[in-house]
Formats: structure tokens, sequence, C-alpha cells
């Protein structure tokens, strides 16, 4: 099989198979449940492959139409293995979660739709490519958000498009603006074209409002713990595992692949991290209803993967990458217990919650397990990635602005036990429920125990992550 | 071959500990059996590699992270001891854990201690280190959390005071490998200074957290009444002590030059003498004889870090001696504590007494290990206390006194515990009290004899274990054994010892019980006050800290709201407000359309021509 039919089938499986997922839920909901598993699972089955491809120094290139190509590197490769590795574990968790809900045609239909625009977006190699499936996934989200009808869930929906919507047309125009100065939309050739010279602030600054509005970074953030309406699976998989990361990898992908910043962009973007990390993270202290809190927690954390790749430096980078990864597996896990939470107890107010240890144990260890991953304690994944991009940060001499983080990760561990304890622990203020479905208690166990395989056996994905900064800032093996 | 006898340590409590956790509930023998195999085996072979010298490296993440273990004098000397106090533990818990509940997990806890105590000593490169030292962590937390139903208070307490600790130490770590160029300990040696200087200060804070020095103490009075007694004896009584300080002594003399003229050797003398003096006016008024144990605990960490903040050879020797004559008085006192808990069923000192002729081995090796703590000539507390005293004295008299007047609140504090809970009259209720089984009182008996070993043979352990860590340079030829050679410190002491002994007379005059022997100095004017503000937790630094979190926290939510405010309000506001504008114009009148027409194509047209 030739890496460029894996490159499109990644691409293409689950934009072909949203075409029969309202269909076949017509007459089976069976079939339909497993034709959305596969059609995330083979995206990462193909990813799985390329990988290896790549790491052999392959690089697919096919063209599309008009011109418009795909291309697998390394980064994009891990971006895509990590995004339809989660969908597939979420996807799974919503046969039993999504079961007894209306629409449910609707909701496999977006969130495989989704997934594929997802995947369209990482191997994009030119910016209006890119464009396409950002917007494609800001729809869907507006309409996954707004799952359930009532009127102020819609609001929270719109409010969620309108904002990284308009950061989206801004920036469009810095696309133009790039377009203007180079010629090309294609990002190869806008690399040779500005070797030298780094690109204009103005669209720097455009640019930076869409990458900052869809990661749900200060000041446009306020729309992520709104959209914590949402259900829980689509909240693991919009806040946590991948809508948010796109952001964050349109940055990899522009500022560090591809083209210069001034150098005090490297210094402006750390500061907003900052600010956006410890606000959020105050916030989660404060907040009560637990699918808002885990949200703020996810805008703190972007803040820390900002950091890591606007320092800039390898060990930041490596260390900003990992952190998809580790939080996207420890995130995705909170969002998911809280889904169990909330859908067997119908309560969200963490202070009217308490003991559930006693009947959800494994519920309470998975949640316990992503929490340690995300405050980064060893040998939990998160640890890594929070070392490399701190270490990177003293590195490169920025310690005034480690010091600063240093208070957020601070942060980080307050809010997450404040929130444990107020759930599992203390005495049993709400109906003493069961355990979820075992398929849903699968999912936030093996993304629990995920967590801290992926710290114990760090080699791995570190070794990947390492080579793919190396070919990304065209470094010599 | 020999490099992967290292990993033993490590390998067999970890493996011990996973089967434990597996064992079905109706085995609950075997668990303890296991653990037991498991710690013998274990001290067998830390005292097989005791003497040997190896080294283990393998690379593991690229950028100078190499996985690298490496054993030897300090490192062997300090398994060796973290080994034996697993094996003597574990034989105690056979018996005192018997009926407790959660027991798979008790021991799957204590054995992950001592797998990662093992790995923090052996580790030669930092961040394995900290690997090692934070996985402590979360079997320190599990430990408590199954100590009782409102445990997981003092279990997250702790979490979160070592956790952020633990973070400087992460982000020293960082920053001693950016000034080092490398993460292997033994090839790291900075001056300090500069960034130097912080770099130490953030490992330091992990160190001394560790090994529970003021301000990082709190949770340990608190995790004394929750958590199960054997946890006690053996972390924060002996492991965290002895990891906490080797890491100090580490950094100290092997990754920073630590030397007698910097302000950091005085923050730590600062530090050390605070931790003394504080801990021990607290232990002073305790009414319970583990939190009573504990804030010793705390007190005695004190004079290790004054002892190493010196900087001083003297002070040094005698900081490291300390350590493990803290270890084994510690834990041996703590293990008599649990022996009154599991035979009289409380540890309330106002419930004790009398109990000297009903337990007589557990009164004698209480007698033993106090008299050792308070620094009674000839057992070991004495020696290293004296060369503290010696190393302080030479860096300023105001640490020494600071060091004397803990030695005097010390002794009258064992004075009172000792008077109240096994002198004087017996309680009604513990009348039917026995002595406790012989595998409880076995580990106590061995730690109480090495306690007197320790005094009366001390070149065995300065001389072997001690004096090798700070190599012949820095001895210059001095021999720090044998009898103090300072004679009127030693006279002081003393004077101090009788001071102590002539106030518990006074006080069991005026009150009449040993249990309020110390009632004059809790209830002096000005102390009494500060006492009960104390007891109320108005100094907790946890408790402070987390009001602060909560203050800054609710000052960022306002601003968080404040952004809400501008997308919910502000900007909607403005765009149905534009809307109501531009809907006026829309009047529905022809002439107005019309009006509105030829002025944009005007406009057009001028655009175009121009």
């Amino acid at each position: 099989m030739s890496t460029q039919f894996l490159l499109i089938t990644a691409v293409a499986a689950p934009l072909i198979a949203v075409l029969f997922i309202p269909l076949i839920g017509k007459f089976s909901k069976q079939a339909r449940n497993v034709l959305s598993l596969i059609a995330a699972v083979v995206p990462f089955i193909a990813c799985a492959i390329l990988a290896f491809a790549v790491l052999k120094g392959d690089s697919p290139e096919p063209v599309l139409f008009f011109g418009l190509a795909l291309k697998a590197d390394m980064l994009a490769v891990f971006m895509g293995l990590v995004s339809s590795f989660l969908s597939s574990l979420i996807i799974l968790y919503s046969f039993d979660y999504i079961s007894h809900y209306r629409d449910q045609n609707e909701y496999y239909f977006m969130v495989v739709l989704f997934l594929g625009a997802m995947m369209g977006l990482v191997f994009s190699s030119n910016l209006i490519l890119l464009y396409v499936f950002w917007e494609i996934t800001a729809i869907t989200s507006w309409r996954l958000i707004g799952f359930f009808r009532d009127r102020e869930y819609v609001l929270k929906a719109d409010k969620a498009f309108l904002v990284t919507a308009f950061g989206a047309l801004a920036m469009l125009i810095g696309f133009i603006m790039i377009y203007q100065t180079t010629g090309s939309f294609d990002l190869a050739a806008i690399k040779e074209n500005l070797k030298t010279s780094p690109i204009a602030n103005l669209a720097v600054l455009l640019i930076l409002a869409g990458i900052f509005s869809k990661s749900a970074t200060l000041p446009f953030h306020t729309w992520l713990p709104d959209a914590g309406v949402a259900p829980s699976p689509v909240t693991a998989l919009l806040h946590a595992a991948i809508l948010v990361k796109i952001g964050v990898y349109v940055f990899a992908r522009l500022f560090l692949a591809t083209f210069n910043m001034e150098q005090f962009w490297h210094t402006v973007v750390p500061v907003i991290a900052f600010l956006s990390a410890i606000i959020s993270a105050g916030a989660a202290f404060i907040e009560t209803d637990l699918k808002r809190l885990i949200a703020f927690s996810t805008i703190s954390q972007i803040g820390f993967i900002f950091f890591g790749l606007a320092i800039g430096n390898e060990m930041a980078v490596v260390g900003g990458l990992l952190y998809i990864l580790m939080h996207g597996i420890a995130k995705a896990g909170l969002f998911l217990c809280a889904g169990i939470i909330e859908q067997n107890t119908k309560i969200r107010d963490i202070t009217k919650l308490g003991g559930l240890i006693k009947t959800m144990p494994v519920t309470a260890i998975a949640f316990l397990l992503c929490s340690f991953s995300v405050m980064g304690i060893p040998p939990f994944g998160g640890f890594f990635s929070k070392y490399l991009v701190f270490s990177g940060a003293i590195k490169s001499g920025h310690l005034f602005i480690t010091a600063a983080f240093l208070v957020a990760a601070f942060m980080t561990i307050l809010y997450l036990f404040r929130v444990f304890n107020m759930v599992f622990l203390g005495e049993a203020r709400s109906p003493q429920v069961k355990e979820a479905s075992p398929t849903m208690v699968f999912t936030v166990a093996s993304l629990g125990v995920l967590s801290l395989i992926s710290g114990i056996l760090v080699w791995y994905p570190y070794k990947f992550v390492q080579d793919a900064v190396w070919q990304m800032m065209g470094m010599v093996k | 071959m020999t490099q992967n006898l290292l990993f033993l340590p490590i390998i067999i409590p970890l493996a011990a500990a996973i089967i434990c956790i597996l064992t079905p509930r109706n085995l609950r023998p075997a668990q303890a059996m296991i653990a037991l195999a498991a710690t013998l085996i274990n001290l067998l072979i830390s005292a097989a590699l005791w003497g040997r010298q190896i080294s283990f490296s393998a690379p593991w993440l690229g950028i100078g992270f190499e996985f690298s273990l490496r054993l030897y004098h300090f490192s062997a000397f300090i398994m060796l001891s973290v080994a034996s106090f697993g094996f003597l533990v574990t034989l105690y818990s056979t018996v005192f854990m018997r009926d407790r509940n959660s027991l798979g997990q008790f021991y799957a806890y204590f054995l992950l201690t001592l797998s990662f105590a093992a790995g923090a000593v052996l580790a030669d490169n930092l961040l394995v280190l900290l690997l090692f030292w934070e996985g402590l962590l979360l079997a320190l937390f599990g430990m408590i959390i199954i100590g009782n139903k409102s445990a997981f208070k003092t279990a997250t307490k702790a979490f979160i005071i070592v956790g952020i600790t633990d973070l400087c130490m992460m982000t020293g770590i960082a920053l001693t490998g950016k000034l080092a160029g490398t993460l292997t300990m033994s090839q790291i040696n900075l001056p300090l200074g500069g960034l130097g200087s912080v770099a130490f200060i953030l490992l330091m804070i992990g160190a001394i957290s560790k090994g529970g020095a003021m301000p990082f103490h709190t949770w340990i009075p608190d995790a004394a009444v929750d958590a199960p007694l054997p946890f006690m004896a053996l972390v924060p009584a002996a492991l965290e002590k002895l990891l906490g300080i080797y890491f100090l002594t580490r950094i100290s003399l092997d990754l920073f030059q630590l030397n007698p003229g910097s302000w950091v050797s005085v923050l730590l003398m600062t530090i050390g003498a605070v931790t003394i003096i504080l801990a021990v006016m607290m232990a002073l008024v305790q009414k319970d004889y583990k939190r009573l144990l504990s804030y010793h605990a705390i007190s005695q960490v004190g004079y290790m870090i004054l002892g190493i903040g010196t900087a001083v050879p003297a002070g040094i020797i005698g900081g490291l001696f300390h350590m493990i004559n803290n270890a084994l008085y510690k834990s041996c006192l703590f293990l008599t504590g649990g022996s009154v808990e599991k035979q009289a069923g409380t540890t309330n000192l106002e419930e004790l007494g009398g109990l000297r002729s009903r337990m007589p081995v557990t009164f004698a090796c209480f007698v033993i290990t106090a008299l050792a703590i308070s620094g009674v000539p000839p057992f070991n507390g004495f020696f290293s206390r004296e060369l503290v005293y010696d190393g302080a004295l030479s860096r300023g008299c105001i640490f020494y006194v600071a060091a004397v007047a803990g030695s005097f609140f010390t002794a009258a504090s064992f004075l009172k515990l000792g008077h109240a809970a096994f002198l004087g009259k017996i309680n009604d209720k513990n009348k039917g009290v026995k002595e406790a089984s012989f595998a409880m009182l076995f580990p106590m008996m061995v730690i109480a004899l090495i306690c007197v070993l320790f005094g009366l043979y001390n070149y065995l352990p300065i001389n072997k274990l001690i004096q090798p860590v700070l190599g012949e340079a820095r001895l210059e030829g001095h021999d720090y054994s044998g009898f103090p050679h300072n004679i009127t410190l030693v006279l002081v002491t003393v004077i101090v010892l009788i001071g102590a002994l002539a106030n518990h007379i006074f006080g069991v005059k005026r009150t009449g019980a040993g249990l309020k022997a110390v009632d004059h100095i809790h209830y002096a004017p000005g102390l009494s006050q500060i006492y009960s503000m104390a007891e109320k937790r108005y100094f907790d630094p946890y408790e402070i800290g987390m009001k602060f979190a909560q203050f800054a926290a609710r000052i960022i939510w306002r601003i968080d709201r404040a952004i809400d405010w501008v997308y919910d309000s502000l900007l909607t506001g403005a765009a149905h407000a534009f809307s109501k504008v531009i809907r006026g114009m829309h009047t529905g009148y022809y002439p107005v359309y019309i009006a509105w027409s030829i002025l944009g194509t005007a406009a057009v047209l001028l655009f175009a021509l121009k």
C-alpha cells in the first residue's frame, strides 16, 4: 500500500463515512455506531502505519485538486495519531452515553465529520485547505455544543461559534497578508520565500487572534467553559483532546515549522499564555460546576503548551508537543469521568456531591490517575511534558516567566485536589449511584491507566516527538 | 551482571507490593508473610551490597537524561538503614496491623515506599531521583488515606505541601541542569552565588520538606493521629529524615560548594534553629502520645539542618550522626507508642498512666530511647548533639543557644510523656493491660540496643559510616569519634539536663500530676495565648497559604467574569444598538430608499472617476 493512499485514507475515511451514517442510522443503530467507530479507527491505523513510514524519512504528498495538497510529516502524523486515537475512545464511550437522547444520527454525523475535518487540517500543506477544514470544525462544534436544544444552550453554542469564527476571519486576513508577501498559500513555498526575514507583525497578530480564539486562550477563552453544556463526550472531544489543540498545532505548524516571528513575540506569547494559565486556574479554584471547572483547567493547561512552543528551543518544543499528548489523554479522562458522574447523579454542582468513591471506585481511581497526570506528578505522563517545558524555558533564560508558571502549576494541584475531595471523598451528600455501563467505565479506566503508562514508557512518544521537532526545525539528526 | 544487582532493592519491594495488592482479601496472613519475606530479602541484599561501588547507566531520554544509578558508601549506608527499618517495622506490623482493614493496600504502599526510597538513594541522575522522590509522595498519600474516614483531609494536606515543594525541586533541577550542563549528580559541582544560590535553595526546599522541617511540617502532627502507626514509625520518623538529609548533604557537599561564609549557610542554620525551638515548644504541650512524638520528629530535623548548615566538619558530622540516631530512637519511640495503643487501646495521655509494671519491656525501650533523644550521656543522641553544638557555636552564639534550649524542652517533654504514660497511678480501665507480643517487642529491643551501642562505641558509626562521606580533604586529619573534646559544652549540657529534671519535679510538685508537669510553661502569661492560637492553626503555613489562594482566586474570578461580561453583554449590547440604528433607517418609505440609491450611485461614480 502506498503511503500516499494511506494518507488519503486517513483523511477521506471519516469524510466518506459521514455520508452514510445518517442513512444507516435510519435502519440500524448498531450498524451506525459500529460504522462511526470504524470511521475513527481507520484513520488511527492509517496514521500508525504512516508513522513508521515517516520515521524512515518518507513524506507522502498527494495532490488533491486545484493544486491543493496534503502532506504527512512527523508533526502531522503525531497530531493525527493523538486525535484519531482519542476520538476512537470517545466514540466508544458515546455508545452508552448518548443512547437515550434524541438526534443520535446528527450526533454521530457531526462527531465523525469533526474528526474528518481534524485529520484534513493536520495534513493540509496549504493555508487555504487548512482554513477550510478549520471552519468545518467550527461549524460541527457549534452544532455539537448546542446538541441539547434548550435555548440557553443554543446561545452558548452561538457564542462559541462567533468567537472562533471571528478569530478565524482575522486569521484569514493574516493568511492573505502572507500571500501578498510570498505569492503563495503553499506552506513549502512560503517557507522557501521567508527563509530569512520574519513575517510582518500585523500578520502575526491576526493569525494569533485566530489561534488563541480556537485554543481558548485569554482574552478569547470564555466560550470554552460555557460550552460545557454539551454532552460530556463532546466536551472531551472538543475541549480536551482535539478542538483546542487545533490552535496549538497551527501555532507549531506556522510559527515553528514554516516561518519566523520577530524575537519579541517569543516573550509576548509566553506572557499571554501565563495570564491565561493563571486566570483560568484561579477561576477553576472558585467554579463549582464540575464540567466548567475542568474546562477552566483545560484553558490553564493550554497556557503551558503555548509557553513551551513559544519558547522555541528544542527541549521546550518537545515538551510542548508531548504536553498535547499527555494532556489530551488525561483531560479526556477527566471529562469522561465527569460525564459518568453527571449522567448518574444528575448533578453537576460539586458542592452537592461527595463520597462517590464508595459506589464508583473505578471512576474515582481513574479520575485520580488523570488528575495526577495533569498536576505533573511523576511517573505520570504529565510530569515529563511539564518538566521539559520548564527545563527548556530555563535553558533559554526565561527565569521570571518560569517562576510565574510555577505558581500556575501550584494552582493546578490545589484546584484538582479540591474537586477530587469534594466529589469523591467526604460525606455522601448526593444519591448513592452505581458505576456506569461497563463500556463507559472501561473507557475512563483505560485513559487513567494510559496516563500512568504514558509516563512509565515515555521513551517511545518522547523519541517520536523529538524526531518530529528535529524534522520541523530542520536540524540534523 | 553486578550492575543489575543495583535494581534488586528497587524491584523486589515493587514486585512484592504488586503481589500484595493483587492478593485476595481472604488470604490476609499471606500478605503479611509476603511483605516480611520481601523486606528480609531486601535487607540481605542491601547488606550484601555494602562496601561495593557499582555504577549503572543506560541512555533514557535524549538531551542528557540518562537512567543512572550509583552505589557508593553514602548511598549504601542510607540504603542499608532503609532496608533495616523496613524489615523491623514490617515485623512489627504483622502483629500491629493484623485486624485492620485495607491490609493489602497498607503493605503495598509500605513496600512501594521502600522501593522508591531505595531508588531515590541510588539515583545518580537528578531526574531519576525526582522520579522516585515523587513516587514516595504517591505512596505517602495512599498510606495516610487508608488511616480512617476523615484521613483524606490530612492526606490532601500532605500531598499539597509536598507536591508543591517537589515542583520547586523540579524547577531547581532544571536550573541546575542549565548551570552544570548535565544532570548526572556525580559530575555536578557548582559554586553558589547568583543563579547557583537560587538553584540550591529550590533543591533545598525539596530536601527539607521531605525531612519535615518548618515551614513544610504541618501535615506530620495531623498524620500522626490519622495514619497507621507503623507508617509513622517508618516514614516521617525514619525514612523521610534519612532521605531528606541525604539529599541535603549531597547538595551541600557534592552538588554545590556550600561554605561557611555564604548567606545560604546562614539561611539553613536559621531554618534549623527555628524548627528546633518552635516544634519542641509545640511538642511540650501535647496531650497525645503520637502527636507529641510527631512534633519531636519535626524538632529533631532542625538539629540535622542546623548541623549541616554550619558547613564546618564538626557540624556536618553531627548532623549526619544525628540523622541516623534520630531515625533509630524516633522510630523506636513511635513503636513504643504503637504497643501502648495496641495494648491499652488509646494514646491519649489523660487516659494512660502506670503502665510500667504492665509493660516492662516497652517501658525499658522507652526509657533508653527517651534518654537518647534527650541527649543524656552515654547514649547516641548525646554525642551527635555535642557535635552539632560544637559546629553551631563556631558559627554564632545564637544558634548554639537555640540548640541548647531545644535540648532543655526535649528533655522536659519526655519527662512529662514518660511520667504520664508509664508512671503514676494506673487507670482502672488499664488494669488488664498486658505486654505486647514478641514480634512487636523484638524490633523495639533491637533498635534500643543499637542506640546504646552507637553511644558507647560511637567510633563505629562515625568512622565507618559518616566520616567517609566528608572525605579526607574536609576532615583535615581530625577524628570526631570518642568523647567530646570540648568539656565546657558537655558541662553546659549536663546543667541543662539537670535543669530540665528540676523543672519537671517542680511542675509535678505544683500540680501533682506528670501530665501537668509543664503547665507552668504552657499557661505562662503571653505564652498561653500564643499556644491557643497555634492550636487553632493560626500559624499553620498551609492554612495561611490556602486562605491566600482562596483570596487570590476570588480576585482572579472577578477578572475572568469581567472578560466574560465583555462578550455576553458589552459586545452583544453594542451589536443590538448598532442594528437598532440601522433598523431605524428602514422606514418602508419609497422616496427614502430612492434617495439612498442615488446617493450610493453618486458615491461609486465619484470613486470610479477619481
